[in-house]
């Protein structure tokens, strides 16, 4: 049976939301992203008058790569809905904080950690990273351990305190403490 | 008769190193619970957890510190009065832990001197009450940061 959520699947990535059971507490609906704002208007006017949550899912390899869910709820019906609109890198959405106001810090944290960019956002700045933080961690690109390759890199922010870290406290460094154990020894 | 003096001023000293309140992850829970009636961490004369940095002498990095709570850290330390102290406390604030990411500093002591570790995850408050014993012995013995040091 095709699903609402079983979107174009492009080369052999697996589409993992196609082999999940159908959901009965929410209607999940796949929306193309040029049509998506008016019908998330159409929705507000149907009563969908709260947005849960906002999201983002990066299927690496799939075509388009990202899916934004937006989980709406009916206050007078509690009905659900989940609008799912695939997106690729380098595309933009429009913001929904003018419909939602709780949009606002979640599309923040969509931007954050996927890179994706919401246009007419009022403040679209990082939100869960530092501001001066390079690359997405959620895609799924993004190296573990991030970009950079040193085992336990010393954060940038340690050098300019008039606090000289990392050296041992005078009398416990190793060479000072195995001293102190031979001598308990002998 | 100075030899007195230091004496006196080292167990004082030693007998009333106050903590700053700084709780980053679970075990905060634990350290919490040296202050309980169990453990009584008053007995040693810690049980003033300080609000300000201003007023501590010892810092207990109670968690894994986020690249983003570094700073605040960093921050915190700075603030502290001399003579301070500064406990690594569990697995994750002296080498990040499971938590071998982008995301989490891998051992706090990258960017603040550490004096005792303790290990564990998390430690036991008894675990703790053991480092601040140590702290306590590093004084009175005219280590790092003792007043007459």
């Amino acid at each position: 049976m095709p699903s609402t959520q079983n979107p174009p699947i492009a080369g052999t990535a697996i589409d993992p939301t196609s082999l999940r059971p159908k959901l009965d507490d929410a209607v999940v609906e796949r929306i193309s992203p040029s049509e998506l704002r008016a019908r998330l208007e159409a929705f507000k006017g149907d009563g969908y008058a709260m947005l849960l949550d906002l999201g983002a899912v990066d299927y690496l390899g799939r075509e388009p790569r990202f899916d934004v869910v937006y989980h709406l709820l009916n206050l007078a019906t509690h009905a659900r809905l989940r609008v799912l609109c695939g997106i690729n890198d380098g595309e933009h959405l429009r913001s929904v904080m003018d419909l939602w106001k709780s949009a606002d810090w979640a599309e923040r944290e969509v931007f954050d950690l996927f890179g994706i960019v919401f246009d007419g956002h009022a403040d679209l700045r990082r939100i869960q990273m530092p501001n001066d933080w390079e690359g997405h961690p959620l895609r799924k690109d993004y190296p573990m351990r991030g970009n950079n390759a040193e085992r336990s890199p010393r954060p940038a922010f340690a050098n300019k305190s008039n606090v000289v870290a990392g050296t041992p406290p005078a009398g416990r460094t190793l060479e000072a403490l195995q001293e102190q154990v031979r001598r308990a020894r002998e | 008769m100075l030899a007195r003096v230091d004496e006196v001023a080292r167990w004082a000293q030693s007998s009333s190193v106050w903590p700053l309140t700084m709780g980053l992850a679970c075990c905060a829970i634990e350290m919490m619970t040296v202050t309980s009636a169990e453990y009584d961490i008053a007995r040693l004369g810690s049980e003033v957890f300080r609000s300000s940095p201003r007023q501590a002498d010892l810092m207990i990095v109670s968690g894994r510190v986020a690249q983003k709570m570094g700073p605040v850290v960093k921050r915190l330390y700075d603030q502290m009065a001399d003579p301070k102290w500064v406990i690594s406390m569990g697995a994750c604030a002296s080498s990040g832990g499971i938590f071998d990411n982008y995301a989490v500093i891998q051992g706090v002591d990258t960017i603040v001197p550490v004096d005792v570790y303790v290990p564990g995850c998390p430690p036991t408050p008894d675990g703790l009450l053991y480092a601040v014993n140590l702290i306590q012995q590093q004084i009175r013995q005219g280590g790092r940061g003792g007043i007459f040091a």
